[in-house]
């Protein structure tokens, strides 16, 4: 553009600059040289000042229309389907998946990422509002309670010992869990435990010094997901839930909301599948 | 759901119709669900989505407007030659206005960068051209934006000395 109205060529080059300078897209040489040159001229001084004025008023004036009340569901519906539509994407694997991790990651993160690190497990848990967060925080309470609380440097649990403490019904998902689980990490105990008055399925994953469970818990009254998988962040833990007819699933660790949902994908099918084939 | 505001307010800017930007969204979300196997973990979901609404708002214009899609045509561009002052006063009715008579693909890069706040390396990847367009439609784009209020005010200005002020 052309700034007729500026002769300076010290000026010219500084307003061809304005608008990077604006939208922090300069190197910091030549958002030095700017920032030298503005305090003493008042022109280009002023010509900074309405350009970014325009701006914060283009971007009110957007962000002030309104967006009609029934979108959000009405785009929830399409993307959801109808019951019917929704059992046979389930049923199609990796693409169900896909398509709820990207709801996950896409539409209702919940993020209370970054608190402190001395939290309590009890102020872990409480950190955590409503119906589906507490869903959620069923399985949260296990894996404070059972995996960060191992020693990270036992050595892994033989798999014979992991299938006689996993029980019978349980003892053949093992070999399926260390199928799916991405390269670098291993099952280091498979067992069942309690905590909080429930009994759990519980597989503890590491990979290097993080740690990652997979955990199975019966159902109870008004415990449910929505929508096939959900996924919060509380403190520095990812809590990924999912259910099958009978059960809640969960896939929680202290690695970053993406690879664990990456390693979750991973695993639901699979769970899912075991579990409906073992159900009852 | 929080990247779908900022969505359908875009789309409705580059519509410029309120029914048929619900209807883009939805659509984005449909596409997006439909081909995220081809969403990169770890890379930027809301320039993805934003990829998806430019894809899915160019196939829409394309069979609602037709023939009557103006390609950003060479007057336009010529005739930005001159940038008159920002008006001290703007009205948020005149602003909405303004950027709707900016030419697609200009107005466009302005929302994408003065609005929703992208760099200008994400508006090249949603874009699909190089960077060296992008700032090319940004300066464009903002420089008939800044036209177009400085007419509004001038025609404001005109009026009220005409004695039409009440």
């Amino acid at each position: 553009m052309s700034d007729g109205h500026f002769s300076d060529p010290a000026c010219e080059a500084v307003l061809r600059q304005l608008d990077a300078y604006l939208s922090h897209e300069l190197t910091d040489e030549v958002r030095a040289e700017i920032e030298r040159h503005l305090p003493g001229c008042s022109q280009c001084a002023d010509e900074l000042e309405a350009r970014g004025r325009l701006r914060a008023h283009l971007k009110a004036a957007v962000r002030a229309q309104p967006v009609p009340e029934g979108l959000e569901s009405k785009v929830r519906n399409a993307v959801r389907g109808t019951p019917q539509a929704q059992h046979a994407r389930w049923r199609a694997g990796w693409y169900a998946i896909a398509a709820a991790a990207l709801i996950v990651i896409c539409l209702a993160l919940v993020n209370l990422w970054r608190l402190s690190r001395t939290d309590s497990e009890e102020a872990i848990l409480r950190k955590t509002t409503g119906r589906m967060s507490k869903v959620l925080n069923v399985g949260l309470r296990d894996h404070l309670e059972c995996a960060v609380r191992r020693d990270p440097k036992a050595p892994a649990a033989p798999a014979a010992e992991m299938a006689d403490e996993l029980g019978p019904d349980f003892a053949a998902l093992l070999p399926v869990v260390e199928s799916k689980l991405p390269p670098g990490f291993r099952v280091v105990s498979g067992h069942r435990c309690w905590a909080g008055r429930r009994q759990y399925v519980h597989f503890i994953v590491m990979s290097g010094n993080k740690v990652l469970s997979l955990i199975l818990t019966r159902k109870q009254p008004g415990e449910w997901f929505d929508s096939g998988i959900y996924q919060t962040g509380v403190d520095r833990y990812q809590v990924v839930g999912f259910e099958s007819h009978d059960d809640l699933a969960f896939v929680i660790s202290d690695l970053d909301a993406q690879q664990n949902l990456q390693v979750a994908a991973l695993l639901v099918p699979a769970v899912r599948d075991y579990l409906a084939a073992h159900q009852g | 759901m929080p990247h779908l505001h900022d969505l359908y307010r875009t789309a409705v800017k580059m519509l410029g119709d309120r029914a048929r930007a619900e209807d883009v969204v939805q659509e984005v979300y449909l596409q997006a669900w439909k081909s995220f196997e081809r969403f990169t973990p770890g890379t930027n979901c809301r320039a993805w989505l934003y990829k998806i609404l430019i894809h899915t708002v160019h196939h829409e214009r394309r069979g609602w407007f037709g023939a009557r899609v103006v390609p950003d045509s060479q007057e336009v561009l010529d005739g930005a030659s001159y940038t008159p002052p920002i008006p001290e006063q703007i009205m948020e009715r005149e602003i909405l206005q303004a950027i709707e008579t900016v030419p697609p693909d200009y107005r466009t890069a302005v929302l994408l960068a003065d609005v929703e706040e992208f760099s200008y390396k994400d508006i090249a990847h949603i874009l699909n051209v190089p960077i060296g367009t992008v700032m090319s439609r940004l300066s464009r784009g903002r420089s008939l934006l800044r036209e177009r209020l400085a007419e509004m005010a001038r025609s404001y200005g005109l009026s009220k000395g005409g004695g039409c002020g009440a």
